[in-house]
């Protein structure tokens, strides 16, 4: 297979159009914390399975049959698509219902959809990730691509925050990037529980702890909307340019290709403009209320 | 599709009996033909195959909040404007199944697609409501003219459009609500469509703007127009622009929508509006949607259906974080900003045609002409230009 470190989408799979989902199974489920599950899913027809690829950062909307639609992001090595994994926190009806099916049940997928990070731009520059609970998710198939291509990069550094300990996603992995040093990772949580003996306090202070070269830095963020805004704020006042600080957003999202309406942010589709945004694209409308 | 502006040729004059043989050569040529009724008193598109069943001998009287029809001692075929209905319907259906489905092992089994359109001639297209087809056009993804769309097309409603036929009624006598003029659309149907019609005391001024169009005209008992017939039609058009009874000063528009952001104004719309979703519902181009699913339970069939959605609805942002736009001032200035503003970054035109049917059928007669006067008369000064301090104290 070919690098993958490019910004042409894939096509999306689907059925007879983009609105019929495709069958995929569930083969493994991975618990990352008490709400938060990854469903490792493949394509029940080897066709989507030769056929589909992803670019770090963007979604499936995934189906159950009778229940709904969901939005969730890929959080899988975009170069390993036999197999893809969503990191999904339980909390409506479509993911409960996707808990429900557990290993050996069938979902329907769609996607994959939208613009992820821009894994070209971010050649040769230093990459600050900055990632709270599970915005992780979208995160860990760029961790991935960065870690396959590793020199085309500069320094990167991985700043995660959750509530506790406990809540950590991918906390092998996190474990395990952390060992290995080829990049730094920094996590902070809010409620040191269970011995914890690493920083405390909200993912932004963790800025203190490295080195920011601002004009060579790529900054990709997805955390709640409070953890977006204070980190776009903290590296422009860094002078980071805004075109080098990119947010991922959610939003409510129903096609998943620009055709329902419902993701709109000011002049912006979020599931085909996005969910992944330069700040100069939205400065406009970021960070206000009820846009 | 060729413009307005073409050689005489292609202009006719159709009599009032003509009329009657359009009708029955569409109905031959395989056609549904849809038109202009009187259903529970409103002006509504439906299936006819006579012209009596043409909504002749009433007028409609409209303003904010208001809509009546009146008889018309003149008897004539289109002697109104709108009602609440557009052509919008019958190529994005309110309620449309998209698909129906069951698990069998670990596979999908499909029951059900999308069902076939109809060939539909749609006769009594406004001029602001042929523009809004066009305007579908491009967020549905309709490709016609090699226009570059943001993605692939819509399945039912590229069949529905392609196989369809446009007859547009010019407009010689506007409503209180009209300001097509404004935003470029009418009085007059420019291009866009197979044939349109002017109104005179006898019969029509027709003219051809497409192949279709002329093969039509070619079964008709058509004759040339007089030049005082014509010179008639552009003035009673010509007239029906100064009779215009609202008006949008578009200039700049877009720009000053972004920078009135916070204008206080928002506040005082958000006090009447209900959100009753009415706008959104009569809008000839909104085209928001959700796709809903249920399941049967006898046969385990499941079915996903995708119906007409309003941005005015508490649902329509809700993430698990709640909805993103719980205000009403934020849900009418989104609908706003949209149709004037933002839908010209995302599909290269207005989203907004100038019918009027907003201000018509809102039940507390919130007018959208008079919102953007008050933005443009008393902008607020008091936010820089669009730009705000962050609370980190950043200018962005």
């Amino acid at each position: 297979m070919t690098s993958l470190i490019t910004e042409t989408r894939p096509a999306p799979v689907c059925g007879l159009d983009t609105w019929v989902p495709v069958a995929a199974e569930i083969i493994s489920i991975n618990e990352e914390n008490f709400n938060t599950l990854t469903f490792k899913m493949r394509f029940v027809d080897e066709i989507h399975r030769d056929n589909y690829r992803f670019l770090p950062g963007q979604f499936n909307m995934l189906y159950v049959p009778g229940v709904g639609e969901a939005a969730i992001s890929i959080s899988s090595d975009p170069e390993e698509t036999d197999t893809i994994d969503h990191t999904i926190r339980v909390v409506g009806s479509v993911t409960r219902a996707i808990q429900r099916l557990g290993v050996g049940g069938v979902v329907g997928i769609r996607g994959p959809f939208g613009r992820g990070w821009p894994l070209e731009a971010m050649k040769g520059q230093d990459v600050v990730i900055v990632a709270g609970g599970i915005g992780l998710a979208p995160m860990r198939p760029a961790i991935y691509s960065l870690l396959r291509h590793r020199k085309e990069f500069g320094r990167v550094m991985l700043l995660y925050g959750c509530r506790s300990p406990d809540d950590r996603v991918f906390g092998s992995e996190l474990d395990q990037w952390t060992e290995d040093e080829s990049i730094q990772v920094l996590v902070t949580v809010d409620n040191a529980t269970g011995g914890w003996v690493g920083p405390v306090g909200v993912v932004t202070n963790l800025l203190q702890r490295i080195r920011v070269d601002a004009q060579k830095t790529v900054v990709l963020v997805c955390g709640p909307p409070i953890l977006n805004r204070v980190a776009a704020w903290q590296f422009l006042q860094l002078h980071v340019p805004a075109q080098q600080v990119y947010i991922s957003l959610e939003r409510n999202m129903n096609c998943g290709f620009g055709r329902c309406g419902h993701c709109q942010y000011g002049r912006k589709f979020v599931c085909t403009d996005g969910p992944v945004f330069s700040f100069d694209e939205i400065s406009g409308v970021f960070g206000r209320k009820e846009i | 599709m060729i413009g307005a502006e073409q050689g005489i040729k292609d202009v006719w004059f159709l009599s009032l009996q003509g009329l009657g043989h359009m009708i029955s050569t569409l109905c031959a040529k395989g056609y549904t033909v849809v038109a202009p009724v009187v259903r529970d008193g409103v002006i509504t598109f439906s299936e006819i195959v006579s012209v009596d069943e043409i909504a002749s001998g009433v007028r409609d009287e409209m303003g904010p909040g208001k809509y009546r029809l009146i008889d018309d001692p003149l008897s004539r075929p289109f002697n109104y404007v709108v009602g609440q209905d557009s052509p919008k319907r019958f190529f994005f259906p309110p309620k449309l199944e998209l698909v129906a489905m069951h698990v069998e092992g670990k596979r999908f089994v499909l029951d059900r697609t999308a069902p076939k359109p109809p060939k539909l001639a749609i006769l009594g297209i406004r001029p602001c409501d042929l523009a809004a087809i066009h305007v579908q056009d491009r967020v549905f993804g309709y490709n016609d003219e090699g226009v570059s769309h943001r993605c692939e097309a819509d399945t039912y409603y590229n069949q529905a459009r392609k196989q369809s036929l446009l007859i547009a009624v010019n407009c010689t006598q506007p409503s209180a609500t009209c300001f097509c003029d404004s935003m470029g659309t009418g009085p007059r149907a420019k291009e866009g469509f197979d044939l349109s019609m002017t109104e005179l005391g006898g019969g029509f001024i027709l003219r051809a703007g497409s192949d279709d169009g002329r093969a039509i005209v070619n079964e008709l008992p058509v004759r040339d127009p007089s030049p005082s017939e014509i010179e008639l039609s552009q003035l009673k058009i010509d007239q029906a622009c100064e009779r215009m009874g609202r008006h949008i000063d578009t200039d700049g528009l877009k720009e000053l929508l972004d920078d009135q952001i916070d204008h206080p104004s928002w506040d005082e719309v958000a006090k009447r509006c209900m959100a009753c979703s009415n706008c959104t519902m009569v809008c000839p181009t909104c085209f928001c949607s959700t796709v809903t699913d249920s399941n049967d339970l006898a046969t385990n069939v499941a079915s996903r259906t995708r119906h007409w959605e309003s941005c005015f609805t508490h649902q329509f942002s809700y993430t698990t974080a709640g909805s993103v736009r719980s205000s009403l001032r934020a849900r009418y200035r989104h609908w706003m900003r949209h149709k004037l503003g933002t839908w010209w970054d995302q599909f290269g035109s207005s989203g907004c045609v100038g019918c009027g049917r907003c201000i018509t059928w809102c039940p507390v007669g919130i007018d959208i002409t008079e919102q953007a006067a008050i933005l443009r008369d008393h902008p607020d000064a008091s936010n820089n230009g669009g730009k705000r301090q962050t609370e980190r104290g950043l200018t962005v």
